[in-house]
This record gives structure tokens, sequence and C-alpha cells, in this order.
């Protein structure tokens, strides 16, 4: 969303042609997998702590639900557009084929800015949002879950409106839910620790040690914080992330060339995921401009914020060094940059493979709703990393095999399990 | 990380037979680098033709390094929970069992368990049993799991709940107790895990090796012709439990395997046999995950013969001749004596045994302790499988000391004894904790535990070594045959006599984990059994200063040093005022 002519919808479709092509996919069903199966468009009227109305615009589409109900999350962000709503919810049905769980894809939004609201105006815009749609959402139809600027908080309030409406407890009807409340422990962690369980992978191919590696991040929302996180953990050695600043409405790199720490780092953000820029320089970290992440001498990068951040004029800031490119967010590379990784041989983990564990750990997380029994922390993450990791070596030994980029490969195991899933149902 | 070189975990490959893999960096602790030490230096050596009957190897495993448990206690804050030293056992499991084991390890933990089915063992591996080359042997704790559920999930709970236990037995009151006799703080202390695939075999819901045994260098025990360096084998039927636990086995001098132990008569011997057995359950268990012991059971002899385990072990008495006959063809009761292995030589597994241990000691470079387990294909053409699971370090002096017999008859003795262990001269003993002979009950024999740790709490804090004097099997888990304790609940002990009563007829301790302790620590020990031609002052000790006295319970403090002297070579031993 950098650039207005950024178009993420076309770019999820350029992306699923190349797919088609390669599969040699039939008219109809590369018509039928373009575009969205149901679009919903609506408008959420809110009565605002000052007493005047304000109306605000909502979003749900649904790509294809031919393996599953639909899934996706539902995004609070000022420059929504249906364009993104649609991109992301075709990205949700390759991804949740990808690492084969039951489920379609889609993706919901409000054009609103948290920041800038209170609980209540929040609350107000949940529950709005699920009166417009609660005959279209359900736990076998679509289960919605947090996304950019949503948590846990809002997740409940939609249940709670859901089941006030359908009159029954109905704790499947959405994920993302507060432990205690329906969610599933290791939720938190799942998006973040699915990134470098693929990571991890891709190191064991190359025959490298986490140890011996660097990493930059962009990003410290909730995917990179844990995926940082498991990075250190396993040996890895991040010398940068980079950070939406909301005082000064610019994003910063914050960069300590002897390592960062997750712990620290966690301890002077605000609860978005800013870091205190004061607090940063007082510990010992360089601010940086907000692009610098991408030029960082690093083995690996992690671009975990927002989409079509790596771009044709960016991409040629990264240094010949990286190797590795997981991409946290949703899109953040766009086809031109992808050729350049292709070109150079960087071992590409693309989005809907790499941060699948969030969608993974959603899927757990119904499973436990519906049956109403959860499970421990030790037996959610182990599942994760097992998911995770049979995803990775599928993709791997298909690009290995076919001698395809890794995206590439990916697209065309999620796009051809869907495909046959809608020859199956006989809808092509 | 590891002095021997071992290979990283493996999804796809750790399964193979023989392999020890690791999980994390840091230590890989005490126990596993004795496992990898039989891997690099022991296995390849065996040169198999020697030993046609048997192959031999280790079990796979699975070593997780004592960084996950680091971030085990970190994530989980749970150094918050063992610093709160009025927590229970089972308050401090409970506690660990909640925690969530690291991200990292989870899926590999994961993988195994949706790839193993097959009992294993979760044992512990220090750090101090490493790097203090202290005796640790028994102070932590070791689950069996049964892992042969079809269910992926409940293996994987079975697994991840058996680790945290093992990791939570690091705080125990044992152990901290105990590491606090090392002149450690529990805090440093840190702990690698072990997962090995128990071997042996399935039936009728029991899952157990045929023979489960322990082999030392040397041996403190001696009878008939053996010398001390010839060793000494104890062997049981099932898992090893019994054996390190002290319970009744078949004990032997690998030199003269055709020797029987030294019983009166044949009832006596009849009577000490082996009677029951364990195994690892493999039919319903009551959830239980605070006890250790949660997925094991112990079977009476008969089952082992509805298994068709026990026609390898056992011979019959036949009360017509009053004679025993090697194997289960008659009818009369059993017992376990290994006949058929030792006697008919089947499988030449002392052969094996012997030949094993001097490889070993090669490899570690002075006296070991070895346990190991046989299997053996019960159907069928016989064939067996050796298996060596851990092995130890014995530390065993050398020094000189010499001990007559007409010393052992000198009237100013307070005690002697020719059944002794240990080695020197030991001329700082001022305080004598003793069991009072008149009040002496086998039914209270848990309260003497308890008196005993209390008091060896209060020694070892003043730092004073002391003479402990006992009656019964020390170190056993059957109370009417002696005290039930930890070699922690006595470890401020230098020396200590195991006496009897008359009327109370057991064989004294023979427990490989308490009687590794007392070896590997170094202390003097007497065996003076009531029907010895030596005995115990009894009245000097009531004559001595009494500074405590419980129920069952005196601490006596002298005015000047006992001197002691132990004739390690010749096994005697006397002490004097």
């Amino acid at each position: 969303m950098k650039s207005d002519s950024f178009n993420p919808f076309a770019m999820a479709q350029q992306q699923f042609d190349k797919a088609a092509e390669f599969l040699n996919l039939d008219s109809g069903t590369r018509e039928l997998l373009r575009w969205p199966l149901r679009e919903y468009q609506f408008s959420i009227p809110v009565r605002m702590d000052d007493g005047k109305t304000k109306i605000f615009r909502g979003f749900r589409v649904q790509h294809n639900d031919a393996r599953g109900p639909s899934k996706g999350g539902i995004r609070f962000h000022p420059q929504e557009t249906v364009d993104t709503v649609r991109a992301l919810s075709m990205w949700m049905t390759w991804k949740c084929s990808v690492v084969n769980i039951p489920l379609g894809g889609g993706k919901g939004g409000v054009i609103c800015d948290p920041h800038n609201l209170s609980q209540h105006e929040q609350q107000q815009i949940c529950r709005g949002w699920i009166r417009q749609l609660w005959r279209n959402v359900g736990p076998l139809a679509d289960v919605p879950a947090p996304d950019v600027m949503t948590n846990a908080q809002h997740m409940l309030w939609m249940l709670d409106e859901y089941e006030a409406i359908v009159g029954e407890k109905s704790p499947g009807l959405i994920t993302g839910k507060p432990v205690g409340m329906g969610g599933s422990l290791g939720r938190t962690e799942a998006t973040g620790y699915g990134v470098m369980y693929t990571v991890r992978e891709a190191l064991k191919l190359m025959n490298v040690k986490p140890e011996n590696t660097t990493a930059a991040f962009q990003g410290f929302g909730n995917v990179s914080q844990y995926a940082l996180q498991l990075y250190q953990r396993m040996g890895g050695h991040a010398i940068c992330v980079s950070c939406w600043d909301q005082k000064d409405q610019t994003s910063y790199t914050y960069r300590k060339m002897s390592g960062i720490s997750f712990d620290e780092l966690m301890s002077i953000v605000d609860r978005f995921g800013g870091i205190d820029k004061t607090k940063a320089k007082d510990l010992g970290y360089e601010i940086l401009p907000g692009g610098a992440w991408i030029e960082q001498d690093v083995d690996i990068l992690v671009p975990a914020a927002i989409e079509n951040q790596v771009t044709a004029e960016t991409v040629q800031k990264i240094s010949k060094k990286v190797r590795i490119v997981a991409e946290g967010a949703n899109g953040p590379t766009t086809p031109e940059a992808d050729k350049v990784f292709e070109d150079r041989g960087v071992f590409m983990i693309p989005d809907f493979l790499a941060n699948a564990g969030g969608v993974t750990c959603s899927y757990f997380e119904q499973v436990q709703s519906n049956m109403n029994y959860f499970w421990e922390k030790d037996e959610v993450l182990g599942k994760l990393d097992i998911k995770m990791t049979s995803a990775f070596s599928d993709v791997s030994d298909l690009a290995k095999k076919k001698k395809l980029y890794m995206r590439d490969a990916a697209y065309m195991i999620a796009v051809s399990r869907v495909a046959q899933a809608c020859r199956d149902r006989g809808w092509v | 990380m590891q002095q021997h070189k071992l290979t990283p975990f493996d999804r796809q490959t750790f399964e193979s037979t023989g392999t020890i893999s690791f999980i994390g960096s840091g230590s890989i602790g005490g126990k596993a680098q004795g496992l990898a030490l039989v891997k690099d230096l022991v296995i390849p050596k065996i040169d198999q033709s020697l030993l046609p009957s048997l192959s031999v190897n280790m079990p796979t495993m699975t070593v997780l390094a004592t960084e996950l448990f680091d971030e085990f206690m970190a994530e989980n804050r749970l150094y918050d929970v063992v610093h709160d030293e009025s927590l229970r056992d089972d308050q401090i499991a409970h506690y660990f069992l909640e925690a969530s084991l690291p991200a990292k390890v989870v899926g590999d933990l994961r993988a195994l368990s949706n790839k193993v089915r097959n009992p294993l063992a979760i044992r512990s591996s220090s750090l101090f049993e490493d790097a203090l080359r202290e005796p640790f042997a028994g102070v932590y704790a070791t689950k069996m799991i049964p892992h042969h559920s079809e269910d992926p999930d409940y293996r994987f709970r079975a697994l991840t709940e058996a680790i945290k236990y093992v990791y939570a037995s690091t705080f125990f009151r044992d152990a901290r107790n105990y590491i606090r006799t090392t002149h450690q703080s529990p805090d440093q202390e840190k702990m690698a895990v072990i997962i090995q695939k128990v071997v042996g075999f399935g039936r009728n819901y029991r899952f157990y090796p045929v023979i489960s045994g322990v082999v030392r260098s040397y041996n403190f025990y001696r009878s008939g012709n053996a010398k001390p360096e010839d060793g000494i084998v104890s062997l049981a039927l099932g898992l090893g439990k019994t054996v390190v636990e002290g319970g009744k086995c078949w004990t032997y001098s690998p030199t003269f395997p055709l020797a029987n132990p030294p019983y009166k008569s044949i009832k006596a011997m009849l009577s000490d046999t082996q009677t029951s057995f364990w195994a690892v359950n493999l039919g319903h268990v009551p959830y239980d995950p605070l006890n250790e012991a949660e997925y094991l059971i112990q079977c009476p002899l008969e089952a082992a013969e509805q298994d068709g385990s026990l026609q390898f072990v056992a011979s019959t008495y036949i009360s017509d001749n009053d004679r025993i006959v090697t194997g289960i063809n008659a009818n009369g009761p059993r017992l376990v004596n290994f006949a058929p292995m030792l006697k008919s030589n089947q499988l030449g597994l002392n052969d094996a045994i012997r030949y094993l241990l001097k490889l070993s000691e090669a490899a570690e470079g002075h006296e070991i302790e070895m346990e190991f387990a046989v299997t053996i294909n019960t159907e069928g053409d016989p064939q067996a499988k050796f298996w060596i699971l851990q092995i130890r370090p014995m530390f065993v002096s050398h020094s000189r000391v010499d001990v007559s017999v007409d010393e052992l008859l000198e009237t100013d003795n307070i005690a002697a004894s020719e059944r002794v262990l240990g080695n020197g001269a030991i001329n700082t003993i001022r305080d004598v904790v003793f069991q009072k002979p008149q009040v002496f009950t086998d039914k209270e024999s848990w309260k003497i535990a308890s008196e005993l740790e209390e008091l060896n709490h209060k020694l070892v804090a003043m730092g004073h070594p002391y003479l402990m004097i006992t009656f019964g099997r020390l170190g056993t888990t059957d109370p009417p045959a002696g005290i039930p304790v930890s070699w922690w609940q006595v470890s401020g002990a230098k020396v200590i006599i195991e006496t009897s009563l008359p009327g109370i007829d057991v064989e004294l301790s023979q427990g490989s984990h308490f009687f590794h302790n007392v070896i590997s620590s170094q202390v003097g020990y007497f065996s003076i059994p009531h029907s010895s031609r030596f005995s115990i002052d009894w009245d000097w000790l009531n004559r001595q200063t009494t500074v405590s006295e419980t129920e069952f319970v005196r601490y006596v403090k002298l005015s000047m040093p006992l001197r002691i002297k132990i004739d390690g070579r010749n096994g005697r031993g006397l002490i004097k005022a």
C-alpha cells in the first residue's frame, strides 16, 4: 500500500495465472479460481463516544471453499480496499491448501484506524460486522480470525454477538479467541514460529547452522516478534527490526550490530508493536530510516509487516549476502522482485507457506473449539511444527525435482489441490 | 559440546539401531557421555566372531541437551517454583507438568512419537554427574512409558509428561539434599534427558527383556575363590528395576559362573529367589503422571512362564529328592538361577559379559559398572541380543592397608568384619548414628529412614562425617527386609555398618544404585550379620555421650575419633575407639 498504483489483487491473479499455466488448467477452472466465489460489502453505523454516528465500510470475501469452510482474518486498516481483501482471500485459499488443512480461503476487513478509536467504538464495529454477516459466516461456512490491528478481544466481541443472534454457544465460529475463552494455546506464537520452522528447514537443506546466520526483520507485530524469538532460540543472530512509529507516522529500523534482543525489545513496545524510540536509543540501538532493514548485510530477510515491500526498486538494495527470504507478511514481494530473487538463486519461502503457521493453528483452535476440548501447548506446537515441516518438504521436494522457484512450486501444489477439489465436487 | 561425536537428531533417520542423536546444544550429561563412549569406543571394537550366539548393540536413543532444560526453566519461570523449599515433590512435578516444552523441540518430539511405537525409557543425564565425577545413580527419576498406543496424540502426551517429570526430579527433595552433600547448589544443576528405546518383547500386555543385569568390575563381597578384580554380576528376569533397586536377583562371580551363591540350603536359596519381575504395562493404566512407576507393572513368575520367557532363566525344585534341575520341564517351584544360561551355557552369556566388561574397562580407563539387557526371540530359533544400557565409572581405592585375621579377633574392637568394602584408614570420625537394637521393628522401617535422614541433614550441614549402624538391607524397596533409604538420606555417612538381628535373615545390601553410590563415594562398608563370628560392641556404644535420641535412632558424640582400618584387598575391616 505504499504505492497508489499497486493492486495486490492484480498481483495475486498474476501469480495464479503463472501457476495455472504450469499446471495447464482448463479455462473454466482458471476463471473460477481467478475470482472470489462470494463478496460482501456493507456499512457499519457506529454511535461514537462523542454522540455522533459514523459509518464504517466492511468487507468479507470468500475466495474458494471447495476444500472446506472459508478461513481468514479480519483487518482493521485505514487504507483497506476490497482488492486488498480479495487478494488476501485468494492467498488464504492457497495457504490452507499448501499446508493441507481442510479449509478454504476468505478475508475480511473494515476501513478504520483502531489507534483513533476507543474500546467501546471498536466493540461496536465488531458487533456491527457480525450483525451484517452472521448469515454468511459460521463454524461450517466461514471462520474469521484476527489479522492486522485486530486481536483476541475483537474476536470475542464478534463471537458474543454471533452467539446472541443465533441463540447458542458456537465457539467454532471464530478463532484467535483468548485462551480460556475458546482460544488455543500457542496461537499467539504460531505464525512467527511457523516462519522460523520453514527457515530452519531451508537452512538444513543448505547445510547451514542457524547459529552461523544473521537476519533482518521488517515489522515488529505478532509475526515478526515470535519469528525473532524462535530465531534467537535456534541460535541465530538478528541485527535489526523495522517498526512503524505511530507518533511520527513513519517507520524506523532499529539496529544493533552486536545483536538485537527479543526480550529487550519486548520491554519497550506498546500494544500495537510500536517500539519506543527514546528507550531504544538508550539501549544502544541505532535508529535508521524505515527502509534500512532491507539493505542489511545478512543471510536471512524476514519481511513480516505489510504487502508490496520488496519491489523492483527495493530489491536492488538487497545485499548479495542474502540467501533466504522468508515472507512473514502476505504479499510483500512483487513479481518483478521475485524474478530478481530467482535469478540470484535466493531461496524464497513464499508467504502462503512461510506464514501458514497462523492459519494452521487457527485450524487447530477450530477443531478444539468444536470439540470443546483443549490441548496442551506442547501438543499444539508439536503438531504445528510437523504440519509446517511437511508442507515445506512437499514444496522444496517439488521445487528440486522440477527445478522450480519455491513460490512456483508452492503455487503448483496449492492450486492443484484446490482445482482437484473443484473438479471432484463437479464445479468444473 | 560433547567429548564424543553424536549425530544431530533427524526426523527421517533417528530410528536406526544403535544411533545416539541429540537435540539442542549444551551438555548431554554424564549418563549420555557414558553411552557415547560405548558407541565410539566399545561397540566398534567388538569381535562378533567371539560371540557367535549374541549380537551386541545399544538401543536407539536421542538426548535432549541441557540448553533445552535451561529454556524450559526460563520460559516457564520454574526457578520461582523450585526456590520454594516448602513444596512437596508432587507439587513440583505438578508445576513442571503444567509447563510447556521449548517450541524448538516439540516438533522433533512429535515426529519421534509419530514414528516410534515401542516402549521408551526417559532417563536423566545430569551435568553434575558428568562434571563432578560424583555418583548420581538413582538420584533422579527414570520414567518408562509404553508408547505403543495407536493414537499418536496419546503417545506424544505421555512422552512430554515423562520428560517434564524427569526435569522436575532435578529439584525433588532427595535430589536437592543430595546435591548439597556434594557442596553444590541445586540451582547450578542442569538436566539432559535420554529418550531410549526399551529393549524386550511384548506379550500379554507386558513388555520386558528376558534378562536384565548389572556387572561391576570390582567385587567387594567375595565368596569362594573369587578375587575382587574378578568383578560381580547380578541378573534378574524382566526390567532392570529389580537389580538396581536391590530386589531379589541372582548374583555371581563371572569367573565362577557355575558356583551357587553361598546359601545354607536349597530351601534358603528358594526363599531368596526372584518371585516377581517388572515389565512395562501395555494394558490399561490409570492416569497418574506424578508417579514415576505409572506405566510399570510387577508380575508373578507365572506370567513369565505364560509368556515363554521363564524357560531361559529358571530351574525347578524337585521336592522328592531335594534337587534343583535346570529348566522348567518338570513340575515344581521355580528358581530363577539363570542355569540355562550359566550352567548349560546357552548363548555364551557369561563369556559375553566378561568380554564386554574388559572392553568397557579399557575404553573408560578404569573400573566400571555396566547395566545391560538380553532379549531372546521366544519363538522359533532363539536369536539373542545383548544390549548395553548404561555404563558408569567405579571409583575404587587401591591404596594398601593390611588387616590380619588376628586383628579382627582383638578384644578392643568395637566392630570387625570379613565382609567389608572400601579401602584405607579413617581417623576423623567422632559422630556415630545407630539404630537402637532393643526397639528395632521391621514394621516401621520407613520411620527409621526418616529419622536417619533428619540426622544426616544436620550432620551434613555441620560438616561432620559419621559412622552409621543399621539393621537389615540398606536401600531396599522391600521395607521388611531393611531400611528403605535412598542414598541421599544417609549421604553424610563415611562408614556404614549393616548388621542384622536374630530372626531377620536377609542378604545384606546389594542394590545396585545404592551400592554404586556407596562405592563411588568411597564409603567404608561393613557387613556384620548376626550369624557372623564378629559382633558390634553395643555396650560401649551405649556408654557414649548421647547428643540426641529419637524413637529408633541414637546419635552419640565421641571424645576421641574412631580408628578405622579397611583392607580392601582382603575385605577385612575393624573399628577401634
